[in-house]
């Protein structure tokens, strides 16, 4: 396998529309949730993190944030190898608009028409590990040797279908995410776009080293401790390490009361002693298929700059786990994991030169 | 150049009109609120699973779906609920394409890799499915509700392929031809092999 390196990184979020602005205000704790309404007896406020950038006409905004993180991560330089668009969501904000019917061909030569994207286009819709699973892709692909250029670009925005349907089954806090935290009662959703460039002929501090993602049927909605656990061994084997080799775990950690603690169960069965863990669903939501690949961006930025998280509410000691309160001295190896709907379980493994 | 022989197949487009009762006796019972597509789904994995000679695939072994417009039957349905009140729990898990892969995974009590893409590009996809396949292969299939529905699924496994002759595919439909055995591919080409009798 050729060695596969992150190149660039863009990312809009509920923090900013770069990676600047995000870090700003993650420095400042400016982390602000707004919230959505739904109609219906069963309806009312949902807490939601926008990204702080509106325009009425949905294909235009979409287009406007793709062209903005997508010139961020310098992917210009990429447009001739493969695109790997990631979204659990696609255009179907467009479609509630009226201005789009649900075609996922359609929609792939939107995103891709905005890029002036010429290599071949893939989408990928795995729930909340669609755009991991978009990374585990692109990895092989450049790895085999392929391609030599990727990107993969999460993307989730704003509508009322995943918002509706994540209401209904109960799974939305009623303010804020908590992750592994006394208090936690649910997610809270969030936008984001955001894009990682790949490259096998470019070279720079981050590697990605291998992956994994398991499918369990067993819990359609959630997590399994023994998926998360076969997950992280599938995944060390695919990179060459050992668990002990693992620095710092981005866990999911979106602060479900039942998802948080079969993570942290998984956790404990997979590594003897565990690794330093940090969360980022406070800061900027649930973003679904864009979560995986917006939260590399965003980590792996933060350990280059310095800032970090903060969690507001007190750990949850039953759990066993605890996130750390301060970024890390130093960080070589680190493991970005989501788990999602549809008994879907990833992490990807970065090394840092 | 990356080759498959083709282990086992279920090409239904559309399926046979008896398709749901068929998938009933597949699965022991009817199907409960899982939506036509992922019904569909399962007939044609389930089938082409049956057609190799396998009840579930080995742990290494990858699972891929594609579709045209997926759930957009059931996404519509949701839409609509939606603009009274939230929408039944179950409708909305009918508009996840990823529910498939674990219902799959469920059935054949498998657990792995599996993915699904928005995309009828089949070279692109065994493009990608040879660079991500080890000796387990793939499961792959195309799964679409419209006109009558589509269920096509092959059991792919990576192949030397040594003394095997291929021709050009005269289009990327070819490689569901029952008398297809191998698949080759590369950045450009797709080529097939048909079997010898």
């Amino acid at each position: 396998m050729k060695p596969v390196y992150l190149c660039g990184r863009g990312l809009a979020c509920a923090l900013g529309l770069n990676l600047g602005q995000s870090l700003a205000a993650l420095r400042q704790g400016d982390v602000t949730t707004g919230s959505r309404f739904l109609h219906g007896a069963m309806g009312g406020h949902f807490p939601y993190q926008s990204i702080p950038f509106q325009m009425n006409d949905w294909n235009e905004r979409a287009c406007e944030l793709v062209q903005r993180v997508a010139s961020e991560a310098g992917a210009q330089n990429a447009k001739h190898g493969a695109l790997f668009i990631a979204t659990s969501s696609f255009d179907i904000g467009a479609v509630e608009q009226g201005i789009a019917q649900i075609n996922y061909d359609t929609f792939a030569n939107k995103v891709a028409a905005w890029l002036e994207w010429t290599g071949p286009v893939y989408v990928i819709s795995t729930a909340c590990t669609s755009s991991l699973n978009a990374l585990i892709a692109a990895h092989a692909l450049l790895g085999t040797g392929e391609a030599d250029e990727a990107v993969v670009l999460g993307f989730e925005l704003d509508n009322k279908l995943t918002l509706g349907g994540f209401a209904a089954m109960q799974l939305l806090s009623s303010s804020s995410s908590k992750p592994f935290a006394t208090h936690r009662d649910g997610i809270v959703l969030g936008e984001a776009v955001t894009c990682l460039r790949l490259s096998t002929s470019e070279r720079s501090d981050w590697k990605i080293l291998g992956g994994a993602n398991v499918v369990d049927g067993s819990q359609p909605t959630g997590a399994s401790v023994s998926a998360i656990v076969s997950m992280y061994q599938r995944a060390l084997a695919t990179s060459g390490l050992t668990a002990d080799n693992i620095d710092l775990i981005k866990v999911q950690a979106a602060g479900s009361p039942g998802n948080d603690a079969i993570e942290a169960q998984g956790l404990r069965a997979a590594f003897g002693k565990l690794p330093m863990l940090v969360s980022l669903k406070a800061a900027i939501g649930h973003t679904m298929g864009a979560s995986g690949a917006a939260e590399i961006a965003l980590l792996s930025t933060c350990l280059e700059q310095g800032a970090w998280p903060r969690y507001a509410d007190h750990a949850d000691e039953t759990l066993g786990v605890e996130l750390i309160p301060q970024m890390p001295e130093s960080v070589r190896h680190i493991m970005a994991t989501i788990l999602g709907f549809g008994g879907s379980h990833a992490t990807v493994v970065l090394e840092h030169a | 150049m990356s080759t498959f022989a083709i282990s086992g197949r279920c090409i239904a487009a559309p399926p046979p009109p008896d398709w749901c009762a068929r998938l009933a006796l597949l699965l022991g019972a009817k199907p409960r609120r899982i939506g036509t597509w992922a019904e569909l789904g399962l007939y044609g994995a389930l089938h082409c699973m049956a057609d190799a000679g396998e009840s579930t695939l080995p742990q290494d072994a990858i699972l891929m779906l594609a579709s045209r417009r997926g759930t957009y039957a059931a996404t519509g349905l949701v839409l609509e609920q939606l603009r009274e009140d939230l929408p039944m729990p179950l409708a909305f898990l009918q508009t996840q394409p990823g529910q498939l892969l674990a219902l799959l995974a469920a059935q054949m009590q498998w657990s792995g890799h599996a993915c699904f893409f928005a995309s009828t590009a089949h070279h692109a996809l065994l493009r990608l499915a040879a660079a991500q396949s080890g000796s387990g292969g793939v499961l792959l299939g195309w799964v679409d509700e419209m006109e009558g529905g589509s269920t096509n699924w092959l059991r792919l496994r990576l192949d030397a392929a040594a003394g095997i002759n291929f021709v050009p595919a005269t289009s990327d439909l070819e490689i569901f031809s029952p008398a297809v055995s191998h698949i080759a591919i590369d950045a450009t080409h797709l080529q097939v092999a048909y079997a010898t009798k």
